[in-house]
């Protein structure tokens, strides 16, 4: 697996894995979770970042979801897009295009 | 085919009840991922990139046809209508709720099927060549002795937390098509000076991170003495493998640490002690086994079919087919039909569920209801009738099945990659398809004739990169997917490890480099009778080198 | 290796309040009587004055020491505690098996460390019949996974009859009464 980057002040967004479905999951503004990472809660700070996390990993706990992490995106247009292709294929799926669509 | 017995049934139905308790002590919160992770590894459960994935063991990739249908029905009924074939003969659902696992675990249990030990540091399904029990140059079946493996390591008290995993695969043919050289154990069944059937036993073969071609460390092993040969080195490696760094916990690191001799003594020495304690095999017990793999009611066939050969005469696309995938049958008369699961610009390996039904219902009609896997992510229909071959040719292309490109370069073998898998570092998939398509024209790709190409989306080499002829694995390079090709691998046996041609490429560049490749070979190769490997072993690195990285 | 006790030590199946067996420390003396548990290394150092003790003897075993050698001493004590510092480390499964099997060592044979209730079963079958389970409900968890499976594919320390062994006795019952 591609070593996840070390995130300083930029945009970046919590990501994880339901834990009933295992589908793609991220952590929204009011602290729930959602399948399209246009709804997820953007920060842009060190701080912010691992209070998002903090967060996330208390839902963890809870068997909400499974093993959250912060991914860096930009936020420049929306939905923010991950800077990560790895994260880009989380986001919207395999690219193969025989596949269908979910 | 082996049928389950009330003992088989019991355990797989155990089993179910036992990790739909552990799924819903999960759900409950009662046990944390980390305690959970062991628990669901060890039934097959993998959380991937966008959903659990579940890895389902198809035994030496026999199915019968009753099997396959149901795996199309499991598809359908917990995934999105499809199976993915994978290279060590298993299918693999992509789209599973964790909720959904225990019932789809109860519906593969009543078709005798089951996802024991398809992941975590234990001794894995074992395989085996796809064309057992039909195959003209086979000395024994070797699914017997897979069937005999599979029960011994079936819940194995003391294997069941070995250093890493372990993979275990067995040839009855002196045409390696089980790839035995690069397992953790490979078995290859031979004939001693007095005519009796034993095997050859090679340790510490593997890809991965490390790759080795397997060492002998056993010339002849009778057949009675297998199951404690086999205890042997996995007490041993049980012991003494590494257990400090994943990357050096397989058996190969230990073998090439210790040295084949030491390992050798130490294997014997317990192999003394133990060879006839309880875990001999009487004769009656290994007759008891052989008579459920009995050959099916063959007809006595004699001469060409008259059918086969007007088809071969008329049908020019059945000719096509016909020569590049059936192989010769031990039964006169009989033909193996490898149905290729690669169509050009189609994923490798993927199966829809309409396929998967329509294979199951051709097998019942021309095959004696029986299938096979192959580690090449192909389907095999292992006993047809000559006479049958045309009619079942029109069948299968009304399914998409019946490419004619079996063992050619659009035939390529790739990992699941980055479109799904957590540990790939590049995608896989989309380069086996770009690949393929430039392959698309029969008549180039007739002419190329056999080429393995084997792509890997990580270094875990899932893809058997380091086996192809050419080979590819996906790396990430400072945030982009990049690719490096190896030339030369091989997995029969005279089994080889490619040699690396250069610095990695980016996807474009990558698929344009096979295309200049396979260039090169058409002008360096002496004949058409020389395959790409031959030439490569011929001329060596340098002139395919030189013509990758001139142009690019 | 530390010989604190990792949870309540189960035996056959129940719990014993009190573990008859005391550990010592390699730097402490040893008293007069008594059951003692020592480590592997004092037993190493001090082989020769604790060959004589005349009361019950317990020594626990690195999962790195080579049973092959230790073997032949195993029936020198009434107590072998093996030890799994992780889950996934499965050596002491191999040490058990070969003390039971090879060696025929018939005294008590003890997991500590990660001893999860998944993995009774397995040892159990390796010939362990005392566990440290970090648990309340030891009993149960042992009760529970004892239960997992009605028939083995395999012989083990346990002595049951695998199933291959089992269907040749049921066909040659079925031959000689036809």
């Amino acid at each position: 697996m591609a070593k996840a980057p070390k995130l300083d002040s930029q945009p970046q967004v919590v990501t994880a894995n339901d834990l009933k479905s295992g589908d793609v999951v991220y952590l929204t503004k009011v602290a729930s979770w959602s399948r399209r990472i246009a709804d997820a809660s953007v920060v842009a700070n060190v701080e912010a970042g691992a209070a998002l996390l903090a967060i996330a990993e208390a839902q963890a706990k809870m068997n909400i979801v499974v093993a959250p992490y912060l991914i860096p995106v930009d936020a420049s247009s929306m939905p923010p897009k991950p800077i990560q292709y790895r994260e880009v294929i989380r986001a919207d799926g395999p690219t193969t295009e025989t596949r269908p669509a979910a | 085919m082996y049928q389950y017995d009330q003992i088989d049934q019991t355990l797989v139905d155990e089993r179910v009840a036992q990790f739909r308790d552990q799924v819903a002590r999960r759900l409950s919160g009662e046990i944390s991922e980390d305690e959970f992770k062991p628990l669901r590894l060890q039934n097959g459960l993998y959380l991937q990139l966008h959903a659990y994935m579940l890895r389902i063991a198809i035994p030496y990739g026999t199915l019968s046809a009753r099997q396959l249908r149901g795996l199309a029905q499991i598809g359908c009924k917990y995934d999105r209508g499809w199976g993915h074939f994978t290279t060590r003969q298993n299918l693999q659902y992509n789209w599973i709720r964790l909720e959904d696992t225990a019932d789809a675990l109860a519906d593969l249990a009543k078709i005798q099927m089951h996802a024991i030990q398809t992941s975590g540091n234990c001794i894995r399904n074992t395989t085996t060549d796809q064309f057992a029990g039909a195959a003209y140059d086979e000395i024994e079946d070797p699914r017997v002795w897979c069937e005999i493996i599979r029960q011994w390591s079936t819940f194995h008290p003391e294997f069941s937390f070995l250093p890493r995993k372990f993979k275990i695969a067995v040839t009855g043919s002196p045409n390696d098509r089980a790839a035995v050289r690069v397992h953790d154990i490979g078995l290859r069944m031979h004939k001693n000076a007095t005519g009796e059937t034993g095997f050859e036993v090679i340790v510490g073969g593997g890809l991965g991170r490390t790759p080795f071609i397997g060492k002998t460390i056993r010339d002849f092993l009778p057949r009675q003495d297998l199951l404690s040969y086999l205890e042997a080195i996995l007490r041993v490696y049980n012991q003494f493998g590494r257990r400090d760094n994943i990357y050096k916990a397989r058996i190969k690191i230990l073998v090439h640490e210790i040295g084949i001799d030491t390992m050798r003594e130490k294997v014997e020495e317990e192999f003394t002690a133990t060879k006839d304690g309880a875990l001999k095999l009487p004769q009656e017990a290994i007759d008891q086994i052989a008579a459920q793999f009995a050959p099916p009611a063959f007809e006595k066939l004699g001469g060409v079919a008259a059918e086969y050969a007007n088809a071969f005469r008329t049908d020019f696309e059945f000719g096509l087919w016909a020569r590049r995938n059936t192989f010769k049958h031990k039964q006169p008369g009989y033909s193996i039909v490898t149905i290729s699961l690669k169509k050009e610009g189609e994923a490798p390996g993927d199966a829809k569920a309409e396929q998967m039904t329509a294979v199951a219902d051709l097998a019942e009609r021309y095959s004696f209801g029986e299938i096979r896997v192959t580690h090449e992510q192909n389907l095999v229909l292992p006993h047809v009738k000559q006479a049958d071959l045309p009619a079942l040719f029109r069948a299968l292309k009304a399914y998409d099945l019946a490419t004619p490109n079996v063992g050619l370069a659009s035939d390529i073998i790739a990992c699941p990659g980055l479109d799904y898998c957590a540990l790939a570092n590049a995608r896989s998939i989309p380069v086996a398809q770009q690949i393929a398509l430039r392959f698309k024209n029969w008549e180039r790709a007739h002419d190329i004739g056999e080429l393995k190409i084997k792509i890997s989306g990580c270094i875990n080499a899932c893809g058997h990169h380091h086996v192809g002829h050419i080979g590819i694995l996906g790396v990430d390079k400072a945030g982009e997917e990049f690719y490096q090709i190896t030339l030369g691998g091989s997995a029969d046996d005279q089994a080889a490890i490619g040699d690396l041609i250069g610095p990695s490429l980016n996807v474009r560049d990558t698929v344009e480099a096979i295309d200049t490749l396979v260039e090169a070979y058409l002008r360096l190769r002496k004949s058409s009778d020389e395959r790409f490997l031959d030439t490569y072993r011929r001329v060596g690195l340098a002139p395919f080198k030189e013509a990758v990285y001139a142009v690019a | 290796m530390p010989l604190l006790k990792t949870g309540p030590l189960l035996k056959d199946g129940r719990l014993v309040g009190e573990d008859a067996f005391q550990p010592v420390a390699d730097d402490a003396p040893l008293p007069a009587s008594g059951a003692v548990l020592i480590s592997y290394a004092r037993w190493q150092a001090e082989k020769d004055q604790l060959g004589g003790r005349n009361s019950p003897l317990g020594i626990s075993l690195p999962n790195t020491v080579d049973v092959l050698g230790f073997g032949p001493e195993a029936e020198r004590f009434d107590l072998i505690v093996l030890n799994f510092p992780k889950f996934s480390d499965g050596r002491a499964y191999s040490q058990a098996r070969l003390l039971r099997e090879r060696f025929g060592y018939a005294g008590e044979l003890r997991a500590t460390g990660h001893v999860l209730q998944d993995q009774l079963w397995h040892m159990q079958r390796s010939g362990f019949d005392a566990f440290e389970i970090p648990r309340e409900d030891a009993a149960e968890a042992f009760a529970t996974a004892m239960q997992s499976f009605s028939h083995v594919y395999q012989p083990a320390a346990d002595g049951r009859v695998s199933a291959l062994k089992q269907r040749l006795a049921a066909s040659r019952k079925k031959d000689a009464a036809e």
